[in-house]
C-alpha cells in the first residue's frame, strides 16, 4: 500500500514539475525602482519594476500619483525592448514629497495581478 | 409586514454585496492581498485549490484505560470553482494507527463534500466574506478508524481580513492578515453532540512586506514566507460532552512558489482531551491554475 501510495505521489509530482516547463503564473513584483518604501535623494525619471513573470503589456501599467492622489505618470507603460519581465514608466522631474506607484499587470498566461508601494523624495 | 421589512434589508444587503464585489480570479485574492491556503483552518476563497499531499503525525500515550497508540494521516483536498464565486469540494484522509501492544488500524476517513459562495469582496480594504455548507458523508469511511457511521452537516460562515488599509505610521503592521472559520454542525444522529467549529489564521506576510511596504533586502527563500499561528476549536453543545472544547493551536510557516505552497505546522493539544503530545503536520498547495491554466483557474460556467 505504502509503495502504490509513493508511486501515485511521484507520478503527480513528475506531472506538476514537467507541466512547469510550459505554464506561466501570476506575476508578483520581485524588485522596483525606486525601491518599495524607499526614501531617495535624487528623483527618478523613471519608475522601473521588475516582476516574476513575463507580462502582456496591453494589459500592464504603472502609475504614480502623489500624496493628493493626482496622478502624475506620463502615462507611457511599456516593456523594456529586452526584458519582457520589466515594467517601466516615465515621470516627469518629482518634487520632494511622499508618491504612491500602483501597478496592475496580466502575466503571459493571462493571470491578472496588482499592487501598490510608497517611495519618498527627500528635501 | 414584520417579515416584508428583514427580507428587505436582506435583499438590499445582498445587492450591495453583489455591487461591491470584484472578481478574484484564482489564486485567493482581495485587492492587493494574496490569502495563502492554510493548513488547520479552511480559507474563504472559492477558487481552484489542490491540496496534496497533508501529512499528519501525532503520539498519544494511554489514557483512562485506552492504549498509547502513533497516527499518522495522509490526505487530500480538491476544490473547483464551478460557477462564479461559488466552488465545490472534495476530501478525505486515510489514517494508520499504530496501537501499543495491539495490532495496528488503518482505513479511509469520511469523505468530505464542501460548498463555498464568496459574497463579499471589498478590495480596497483587503475583506473578505463567504458562507459555506460542509457535509460528512456518513458510513463512506472504515468503522475501524472511528469513522461516523451517520453524515453531519455543517454551516460555515467564512472571514478574511488584510492589514494594508493601517495608516503608514504603522506600516510594519500591513503585512499582517486574519482569517476566520466559524461552524456550527448538525449530526444527523440525535445521540450525538452538535458542536460549534472556530478557527482563526493570524499571518505576517513577508511577501506582502517586500512587495507592497518596505524592500529590506531580505534574500529568498525568506522573502517568500508567511509564518503564521492557527487556531482551530470544537466545543461540544449538548448531550454527552456538553461544554467541552477540544483543539489545537499550530504555530508554523508557509512557502510560497509561483506553483506550489509548502507548510509546516506544530499541532498543540489546547488539553489533555486534545492530546497528549505536540504532533505536526506538512502539506503541499498545488496551484493548478498556474500549472494548468487553460483548465484551472476559471469557473466551469459563466465569466
Amino acid at each position: 500500500m505504502n509503495i502504490k501510495l509513493f508511486r501515485i505521489i511521484a507520478v503527480l509530482l513528475a506531472t506538476v514539475l514537467t507541466a512547469r516547463q510550459t505554464a506561466s503564473a501570476h506575476a508578483f513584483l520581485d524588485r522596483a525602482e525606486p525601491k518599495v518604501g524607499a526614501k531617495i535623494a535624487k528623483p527618478p525619471a523613471e519608475i522601473k519594476i521588475w516582476f516574476t513573470q513575463e507580462l502582456e503589456p496591453a494589459f500592464s501599467k504603472i502609475q504614480i500619483f502623489d500624496s493628493d492622489g493626482k496622478q502624475l505618470d506620463k502615462k507611457d507603460s511599456h516593456l523594456d525592448s529586452k526584458d519582457r519581465k520589466l515594467l517601466i514608466v516615465g515621470v516627469p522631474k518629482l518634487a520632494a514629497g511622499s508618491y504612491k506607484v500602483s501597478w496592475r499587470v496580466v502575466s503571459a498566461d493571462t493571470h491578472r495581478t496588482q499592487g501598490n508601494f510608497k517611495f519618498t523624495i527627500k528635501s | 409586514m414584520n417579515r416584508i421589512v428583514p427580507a428587505g434589508v436582506a435583499c438590499a444587503a445582498f445587492l450591495a454585496a453583489m455591487a461591491l464585489h470584484q472578481k478574484a480570479g484564482a489564486h485567493g485574492f482581495a485587492g492587493d492581498r494574496f490569502f495563502p491556503p492554510t493548513i488547520a483552518t479552511d480559507d474563504p476563497f472559492a477558487v481552484d485549490e489542490f491540496a496534496f499531499p497533508t501529512v499528519s503525525y501525532a503520539r498519544n500515550r494511554a489514557a483512562d484505560g485506552s492504549p498509547g497508540n502513533r497516527e499518522i494521516d495522509a490526505g487530500f483536498e480538491f476544490d473547483k470553482e464551478i460557477f462564479p464565486r461559488l466552488a465545490l469540494g472534495i476530501s478525505d484522509r486515510y489514517t494508520y494507527q499504530d496501537v501499543d501492544h495491539r495490532s495496528s488500524i488503518h482505513g479511509w476517513d469520511n469523505l468530505a463534500v464542501t460548498a463555498k459562495y464568496e459574497i463579499l469582496i471589498h478590495p480596497e480594504h483587503e475583506f473578505i466574506v463567504s458562507l459555506g455548507l460542509e457535509s460528512d458523508i456518513g458510513g463512506a469511511g472504515a468503522r475501524s478508524v472511528g469513522s461516523d457511521t451517520f453524515s453531519t452537516f455543517t454551516p460555515k460562515l467564512y472571514l478574511g481580513k488584510g492589514f494594508g488599509d493601517l495608516p503608514d505610521s504603522v506600516d510594519l503592521f500591513k503585512p499582517f492578515a486574519l482569517t476566520a472559520e466559524l461552524g456550527q454542525s448538525f449530526p444527523t444522529r440525535a445521540d450525538n453532540s452538535n458542536t460549534f467549529q472556530t478557527g482563526f489564521a493570524l499571518e505576517y506576510s513577508l511577501p506582502y512586506l517586500e512587495q507592497n511596504v518596505r524592500d529590506t533586502g531580505l534574500p529568498r527563500p525568506f522573502r517568500d514566507l508567511i509564518p503564521l499561528v492557527e487556531f482551530s476549536f470544537e466545543t461540544a453543545e449538548n448531550r454527552a460532552g456538553g461544554g467541552l472544547t477540544t483543539g489545537t493551536i499550530n504555530p508554523g510557516v508557509l512557502y510560497e512558489n509561483p506553483y506550489f505552497q509548502l507548510g509546516l505546522e506544530a499541532n498543540i493539544p489546547i488539553n489533555r482531551r486534545s492530546g497528549s503530545s505536540v504532533g505536526f503536520t506538512i502539506q503541499a498547495w498545488i496551484y493548478l491554475d498556474d500549472i494548468f491554466p487553460r483548465v484551472f483557474g476559471h469557473p466551469l460556467f459563466g465569466e
